[in-house]
């Protein structure tokens, strides 16, 4: 049986019921029902869009954005003046306001590149508020809070009726944003997201180029508010400035929260309940706002995964996605793990710190420091504490920039190269707390380090139809995982593992980036000596497999045993290069560490 | 156990049953009202007044023995247009009802103003004011569309026509927002048409807290008169004393609130002069008046507009008794042809025709004048 | 532009600058201490100023008022920390959860404003003087008409800011919030309650909102939601100013509430959009305050 075939097969497509949703609302105008309800319908689709892109950009990437009611309205003007003022056809124009959101929110995101978190939330709050006064006030353009009335609706087309073009306009663009959302969310890109959204400087590490995908999301986040409210405009031909206020925002972050951020199916559930709400206290409107602040509250108090989080564990479900692996595939991936680490040892190369220097106001923390290491060395960088250690791995990793020298790998000057782009040169570096995406599977963690191997627009075909993904990436992480002797955690989660484990596990995210030079910070920091031992053997192993590694640790006992070569910092210089025997009884190491006898 | 709950069950069964069968004896027609309850509180101020106006007309109508049943369904349409038009799709289709008074901003009426003309369901819009809502729809064979309202052309062209008379240098101060843009085009156009030109022009945004640089601008360029079109009709007023600036001030019907009065303060608001169709020294705007106050107490707070709100619900309720049942169509019918209207404010008694659907025009609307703290008919030499 | 129009306008700038820079200044003790801020800080701000009306409306004697307003503030403040701040720190796992405090908080500021708007009803109201009966206490400065209520706003301000500096950099508490905010484990070892400072933060702001409420409720018309407008442009004020420095929030303070007092003098429809969009423009091109030397989060 082929890869392709094994896992999953026509019988287990769980996009069936993205038919069974496409049906329903083809039929909804043919049912014997109220009218109102296709007008309910139409509001939860376009609604629901906009929800699915700030699902994309606070739940997956971790970016706030109390602002999307500002891209919301740019779509909505975009389409409502295009169609009215220069007679547009209608789908025209929801595409061009699509655009226009989609531009504000590329301009937005290069902003954010400079925020994040809180600075971020309050300049996408500023944004909101700025777009919501232009569109109050510049009477002219926009017709302020009177608004613009006689837009364009759809027409009629033989038997279905303008209402039902729309509900379907709307509901096949819901139906290809979900579709899209869902496979950001199972594949390479959700991954990169969740990288950022854990720490952008660990996502820089393993080679992804933050800037471009913020920016990216933003934008991609805003098309999707955009083209929520251009077919809103449509659905009654009017626009007015009252529908972009702050309560919008608030309301499509209610909307996710409630659905669960960051899960698949949040923004469907959160605004189906949302909507509910809206309905339910069109009744007792006063207490309005009470109602949704305490929904924010409760949620995010008692359950931040929201109700498709509680859908899970009542239908206890346990984690089932495609990356569930067949037994063949396990068995299968003992052969590949020459495959897999065959290139290493080709791969590797040197690694040169050349005559660093960095201050932090005034005091030297690294003095003019050099460390030459050879292809395949295993090279120690030990010295007391605040001996400049992490600073120099810092410079080499691209995260500080040095005062003066250079990094040179395998001869190159990539100096002015900046994290992401370090890594994608073979710089690989692991964290000494531990950087790894929680949410997601062990699997999950170990294919962030991989390259694709397939074009994305191929591995999206790939998916819709059912069939299985990533397979040749997936056969090197399992095989990395079997290497390290952690294959049987492959489906679970980081948080239940050992501390142990989750090291083994960043560590089998390193070998998964194809490093040419591996940078372990600290790799058995913090374990007993039984894992100590684990980690020294694959480190052993990966030595053997010519892997030039530089670690910074202070456990003695390892460093002696590992290391080929050995340099010692103190107060920011080095102080001593050598072999282990020699550093052990260099007088100035003794003396950095233990002071001169006379002092004591 | 068992047995007692099923009988239990079937005692409420029958129970339903009965009602659902017995239903209203008599034929029950209801009536949606969209207001402006909530939001910006100059909205919420017309909104309130309006509704309160229609509950009495309510009141007064079951006392007076009216035969058809009449149900009021209340929505507040949070000043939203979107909130409108989905509340009036709620009414036709859901609540189904007979017939719609509402809303506060002209926005919404004209957002909503399409669905229910083409589902054939009368509307008597009020209290919004802007010029077109009638006319938009009047050639329609026939109009569904009524309004019982100021109209603001009128009530700006009373004001210019004094305004020309009376003052050399008039200036105008108005808000961003469509309501305060288009009566400052309104004004513009209509003083060029008289051969003036305003001294001085400011704008300013509707949620501002402070006129102060526009009342100062107002003050260099000498305005004797000041047009006030910003919602918050007390703003002006109050800075007028730290920079030492009393001019008369005209505006529309807004003015004539007794939450303004109570801000600014009987003094400051003497010769106050606005847009009006109530006269309060009539004998039925005493009674109503009265009436008002102890029914809602403090609550009541503008005449004009609970007034207006008052003949409006009179208004459809009659035409609905006229009728006697949930008949869209020939309520729509009874209401232009009412006669007989006993209004409180200066509608007519037969304020509508096929080719007028508005109770007040030109020449019911007179200009009001604030003094010592009642807001009394100008006199006009 | 004349004198007295000149003075007009400074002083209205100073005026409300000096109401951002209290509500500032409690955004800026939140974030140094905890990296958290109250995104409902201009809702607390409006909360005060509703419960100065409702207690002078009452007939209380002023100090009574401002008392009572004042240790309803300082609950709201503790409160707000029990509730929605302190047990999102529990929930590292969900790595929104960095971020939760934003939207919790911001949930508070909604529920505020429904129970005053419950309480008060939708329409504006107006505060009446602090010191004065009636508005016709005005102070003549170099030929401009200053209401007192104006001249008091800024005098309380500058000794609040004063106040608030030495309390920051002179005295033991301050001191132990500055220990609490480098390094909390460290200042726990030194015998500082952590616990105690993260909390007492909070109330110091919700105080300070409190006062701002105080000053700014008879200059201006108050209804429910005029918390929002107040947050955005605080927060943006003690981002200009750096949120490390009180010093720093006052000077971005004072500018910013002149240029938006000049700026709608100038054009009337727009005026207080520029100041925002300046100082979104600033803030993009020097991100000061937080970002020392690219901090790398991997600490």
């Amino acid at each position: 049986m082929s890869d392709e075939q094994s896992a999953t097969g026509w019988h287990n497509y769980n996009k069936i019921k993205y038919v069974f949703g496409l049906v329903f609302v083809l039929a909804l105008p043919w049912l014997p029902i109220n009218q109102f309800y296709i007008f309910i319908a139409q509001t939860f689709c376009y609604t629901a869009i906009a929800v699915i892109g700030l699902n994309l950009l606070l739940g997956l990437s971790g970016q706030m954005s109390l602002g999307q009611a500002g891209f919301y309205a740019l779509g909505a003007y975009g389409s409502a003046l295009t169609s009215l003022h220069f007679g547009w056809p209608i789908m025209l124009s929801i595409v061009f306001g699509t655009m226009v959101a989609a531009f504000g929110g590329l301009v937005v995101g290069t902003y954010a590149l400079r925020t994040r978190g809180l600075y971020l939330a309050m300049t996408t709050l500023a944004f909101g508020y700025v777009i919501d006064i232009l569109a109050q006030r510049w009477v002219d353009l926009t017709g302020g809070t009177m608004g613009l009335i006689g837009i364009s609706q759809f027409e009629g087309f033989g038997p279905v009726s303008g209402a039902a073009m729309l509900l379907y306009v709307s509901g096949l663009s819901l139906l290809i944003a979900q579709l899209i959302s869902d496979y950001i969310n199972e594949t390479r890109i959700g991954r990169g997201l969740r990288a950022i959204r854990e720490s952008e400087v660990f996502a820089a590490s393993v080679g992804i180029q933050t800037h471009i995908w913020k920016t990216l999301i933003f934008s991609f986040s805003a098309a999707l508010a955009g083209l929520g409210g251009a077919l809103f405009v449509h659905q009654s031909g009017y626009v007015g400035s009252d529908a972009f206020t702050v309560r919008l925002s608030i309301a499509l972050l209610i909307a996710i929260v409630l659905g669960g951020l960051g899960s698949k199916s949040g923004p469907i559930i959160g605004t189906l309940i949302l909507l509910g709400i809206v309905e339910l206290i069109a009744g007792v409107h006063k207490y309005g706002l009470i109602i949704y602040g305490s929904i924010l509250l409760v949620v995010l108090l008692a359950f931040p995964k929201g109700a498709s989080g509680i859908l899970e564990s009542i239908l206890g479900l346990i984690r089932k996605k495609d990356t569930m692996v067949a037994a063949s595939d396990i068995d299968n991936a003992s052969e590949d793990i020459y495959f897999a680490l065959n290139d290493l040892e080709q791969q590797s190369t040197s690694i040169t710190v050349q005559e660093v220097s960095k201050s932090y106001s005034g005091v030297k923390a690294v003095d003019n420091v050099t460390v030459e290491i050879k292809k395949g060395e295993v090279h120690g960088l030990i010295g007391p504490n605040g001996a400049g250690k992490s600073t120099v791995i810092n410079m080499i990793a691209g995260i500080y920039v040095p005062d003066n020298g250079k990094i040179l790998l395998g001869g190159k000057d990539i100096s002015g190269y900046s994290v992401a782009k370090r890594a994608q040169s073979g710089l690989v570096r692991t964290f000494q707390n531990l950087q790894l995406i929680e949410g997601v599977s062990v699997l999950d963690n170990v294919l962030l380090g991989i390259q694709p191997q397939r074009s994305e627009l191929k591995c999206f075909f790939y998916w819709l139809l059912g069939r299985p993904t990533e397979i040749p990436e997936k056969k090197r992480a399992l095989s990395i995982l079997r290497f390290l002797g952690i294959l049987h955690l492959v489906d679970r989660l980081p948080s239940e593992l050992p501390y142990g484990h989750r090291k083994l596990l960043e560590l089998a995210r390193a070998i998964a980036q194809g490093p040419r030079v591996l940078l372990l910070d600290e790799p058995v920091a913090g374990m007993n000596s039984q894992e100590a031992q684990e980690i020294a053997s694959v480190i052993t192993r990966l030595r053997d497999r010519g892997v030039t590694i530089l670690l910074v640790e202070h456990n003695m006992e390892f460093v002696m045993s590992i290391c080929d070569q050995i340099s010692v910092l103190n107060f920011g210089q080095l102080i001593a290069k050598g072999t282990p025997p020699e550093i052990q009884s260099n007088a100035d190491v003794i003396k950095a560490y233990f002071g001169t006898g006379k002092e004591s | 156990m068992m047995k007692i709950k099923f009988k239990k069950l079937g005692v409420i069964l029958a129970f339903t049953a009965g009602l659902a069968v017995a239903g209203p004896s008599s034929a029950q027609v209801k009536v949606g009202v969209i207001q402006g309850l909530s939001g910006p509180p100059a909205i919420v101020d017309f909104g309130e007044s309006y509704l309160q106006g229609i509950k009495l007309a309510l009141k007064d109508y079951e006392a007076r023995g009216g035969k058809t049943k009449i149900e009021l369904i209340v929505y507040d349409d949070e000043a939203n247009p979107q909130r409108a038009v989905s509340l009036a799709q709620r009414l036709i289709q859901n609540d189904k009802v007979s017939a719609i008074i509402g809303t506060v901003s002209s926005g919404n009426v004209m957002a909503m103003a399409p669905i229910i003309q083409q589902a054939g369901v009368p509307l008597v819009a009020g209290p919004s004011i802007a010029t077109g809502i009638t006319q938009k729809f009047i050639n329609e064979n026939p109009s569904f569309i009524f309004r019982c309202s100021m109209v603001e052309q009128f009530q700006i062209d009373q004001m210019l026509d004094w305004g020309v008379k009376n003052f050399q240098r008039i200036g105008l101060v108005h808000s961003t927002t469509g309501y305060g843009s288009f009566a400052a085009k309104e004004i513009i156009e209509g003083l060029k048409q008289r051969g003036v030109t305003l001294v001085a022009i400011e704008a300013a945004a509707p949620g501002v807290n402070d006129l102060t640089p526009q009342m100062v601008k107002l003050k260099d360029a000498d305005a004797q008169l000041v047009l006030n079109f910003h919602e918050s009709f007390e703003l002006p007023f109050r800075p007028m004393p730290r920079i030492g600036y009393k001019p008369v001030v005209a505006g529309n019907w807004g003015l004539s609130s007794q939450k303004v009065v109570e801000i600014v303060g009987k003094d400051a608001i003497e010769g106050t002069v606005m847009g009006q169709a109530l006269d309060i020294t009539t004998p039925r705007a005493v009674e109503f008046d009265a009436k008002a106050k102890k029914e809602f107490g403090s609550a009541y707070r503008w005449p004009v507009v609970a007034a207006l709100g008052y003949d409006a619900g009179q208004i459809v309720f009659a035409a609905i008794d006229n009728v006697g049942k949930s008949d869209s169509s020939a309520i729509r019918d009874a209401l232009e042809n009412i006669e007989g209207v006993q209004a409180v404010s200066a509608t007519p008694s037969k304020p509508f025709s096929s080719k007028d659907h508005e109770c007040l025009d030109m020449e019911h609307v007179f200009l009001g004048v604030w003094q010592d703290g009642v807001v009394k008919r100008l006199n006009q030499q | 532009m004349t004198v007295a129009n000149l003075v007009q306008i400074i002083s209205s700038g100073l005026a409300m600058g000096s109401i951002y820079i209290l509500v500032a200044l409690g955004l800026y003790i939140t974030h140094l201490t905890v990296h958290k801020v109250n995104f409902g800080q201009g809702d607390f701000l409006m909360v005060a100023t509703f419960l100065m009306l409702g207690t002078r409306a009452a007939g209380l004697p002023l100090l009574v008022c401002i008392v009572l307003t004042l240790i309803i503030l300082a609950l709201m403040g503790w409160l707000l920390d029990v509730i929605a701040i302190r047990p999102l720190d529990r929930k590292k796992s969900l790595k929104i959860g960095a971020f939760s405090w934003i939207l919790t908080t911001a949930g508070i500021a909604l529920i505020l404003q429904n129970v005053i708007e419950l309480g008060f009803g939708k329409t504006a109201h107006y505060s009446p003087p602090l010191f004065s009966t009636g508005r016709d206490h005005i102070v003549q400065v170099f030929g401009a008409g200053l209401f007192f209520e104006e001249i008091l706003v800024i005098l309380a301000a500058t000794i609040i800011v004063l106040g608030f500096y030495i309390f920051m950099f002179r005295t033991r508490w301050g001191k132990s919030i500055q220990a609490v905010a480098f390094n909390p484990e460290a200042a726990k070892l030194l015998g500082v309650n952590t616990t105690l400072v993260k909390t007492g933060v909070f109330v110091i702001a919700s105080l300070l909102a409190a006062v701002g409420g105080m000053l700014l409720g008879p200059l201006i018309a108050i209804n429910a939601h005029i918390g929002l407008v107040l947050t955005i442009k605080a927060l943006i004020v003690a981002a200009i100013g750096g949120f490390a420095n009180p010093v720093g929030i006052l000077v971005g303070g004072i500018l910013f509430g002149v240029l938006e007092a000049f700026s709608n003098y100038f054009d009337s429809s727009f005026g207080d959009l520029y100041p925002l969009l300046a100082a979104l423009i600033i803030i993009a091109i020097w991100p000061s305050g937080l970002f020392s030397e690219r901090h790398a989060d991997v600490r």
